[in-house]
């Protein structure tokens, strides 16, 4: 009988994201983390909620893309925003869909569908936070208890601040600090921003731990290369 | 090895009355000892809490009830909630009556905004929207029929995306 394997709380994938066994994840076929993502205890991810109406190329079946370094806190919620659609009716489709037609619309199907959801590097959701966003760009710290609406789109470089709420189809511009009920920008971040948002530890620590350790062994390049996989 | 039990299985199922139109996920949970009923067309997401324990909850027809609620009636008078409600991510239902077409009393068509919060034994009247830091204001757009329809679309879609299984609920 094979030793019996230990059970942490994590299960860390190939590409070094570390996902809790409380987590829950639903339609995880339709998930993409790109890498060194924590996900934490009671964290729900809405991969199910795909798109209904026939996909694009591009992005295939994908519900929620997330980019490297991110962080999902405590009961943080991802879920991908819906909408009704219009669009020309597609012949081929049958039986046809619901047909409104006004006096100055062409033909028009209107039908549901949840709408890929986008997030980029570096992005810390805190605890309990609901996001519905369309789009998160890179380096986006959103503390706890934040709603941001759906079709949000929230640019590179922002900071949400507690208890925010963001209101459905808001874009908020790079470099912001937003607060309040429904959360306006309030102040600017300074040019800086980026290395306080980032969620990696930053480079001069990286190097600390590598003399650190390189104190105590010799440094090789397999040494390094597994320090920052470590980290 | 056959996997252990859940603790949640092990709570008595409280007496339900499905539609056959429901469409609720596996991992909803109802729980508790009073009657739970659920209207035609209602969708319950996975990890809704609906708890019965201290009085009966019923929903009406064309009901999305997301995750991460949880729906409580506070004593042996039930809570009702009526038809067309849509129950977002995270919310809290512990009042006694929700009206048709709306998201604690609440009347017609109102809509309750995120992180908001009604008072105990507080009547919100029709047609009200409450948002931001608990303002309030009457919306006389007129717009509940639209909103309806979208409504009706918004669960059309569901039910081809959550797996539906009310076998499991049924006692």
């Amino acid at each position: 009988m094979p030793p019996k394997q230990t059970k942490g709380e994590y299960i860390e994938t190939d590409t070094g994201n570390k996902v809790s066994r409380k987590s829950v994840i639903l339609g995880s076929q339709n998930i993409i983390l790109g890498g060194k993502t924590i996900i934490q205890a009671d964290c729900t991810i809405r991969g199910d909620l795909r798109r209904t109406v026939a996909p694009s190329q591009q992005s295939g079946n994908v519900a929620i893309a997330v980019g490297r370094y991110c962080f999902l806190s405590r009961s943080s919620v991802l879920r991908p925003p819906g909408r009704t659609h219009q669009k020309p009716v597609p012949t081929y489709v049958s039986p046809r869909p619901p047909v409104v037609q006004g006096a100055d619309q062409p033909l028009l199907c209107r039908t549901f569908s949840y709408c890929p959801m986008k997030i980029g590097d570096h992005v810390f959701v805190g605890e309990g936070s609901v996001v519905e966003a369309a789009l998160i760009g890179s380096y986006v710290h959103i503390a706890k208890d934040c709603v941001i609406g759906k079709f949000a789109i929230i640019k590179d470089c922002v900071r949400i601040e507690e208890g925010t709420v963001i209101a459905p189809n808001t874009v908020i511009p790079s470099f912001s600090l937003v607060s309040g009920r429904p959360g306006v920008v309030t102040d600017e971040l300074p040019e800086t921003a980026q290395e306080g948002l980032e969620c990696r530890l930053p480079n001069y620590l990286i190097y600390n731990i590598i003399y650190m350790i390189a104190g105590v062994q010799t440094l090789t390049i397999g040494v390094v290369k597994n320090i920052y996989r470590m980290i | 090895m056959p996997p252990k039990p859940r603790p949640s299985e092990a709570v008595a199922k409280p007496p339900t009355v499905l539609a056959s139109t429901v469409v609720i996920a596996e991992t909803a949970s109802l729980t508790g000892t009073f009657p739970i009923k659920i209207g035609a067309n209602t969708v319950i997401h996975p990890r809704a809490k609906l708890a019965s324990a201290h009085g009966p909850i019923t929903i009406g027809e064309h009901c999305i009830i997301c995750e991460r609620t949880q729906i409580c009636p506070p004593d042996a008078e039930g809570l009702i909630i009526g038809d067309g409600v849509v129950v977002e991510v995270n919310s809290v239902v512990e009042g006694s009556v929700v009206g048709a077409g709306s998201v604690v009393e609440v009347g017609l068509n109102c809509k309750l905004g995120p992180l908001t919060k009604v008072l105990e034994g507080e009547v919100v009247e029709d047609n009200t929207v409450i948002f931001g830091s608990g303002q309030r204001r009457i919306d006389a757009s007129g717009t509940a029929d639209a909103r309806r329809r979208l409504l009706e679309r918004h669960i059309e879609s569901l039910r081809v995306l959550i797996p539906s299984n009310p076998s499991k609920f049924i006692n």
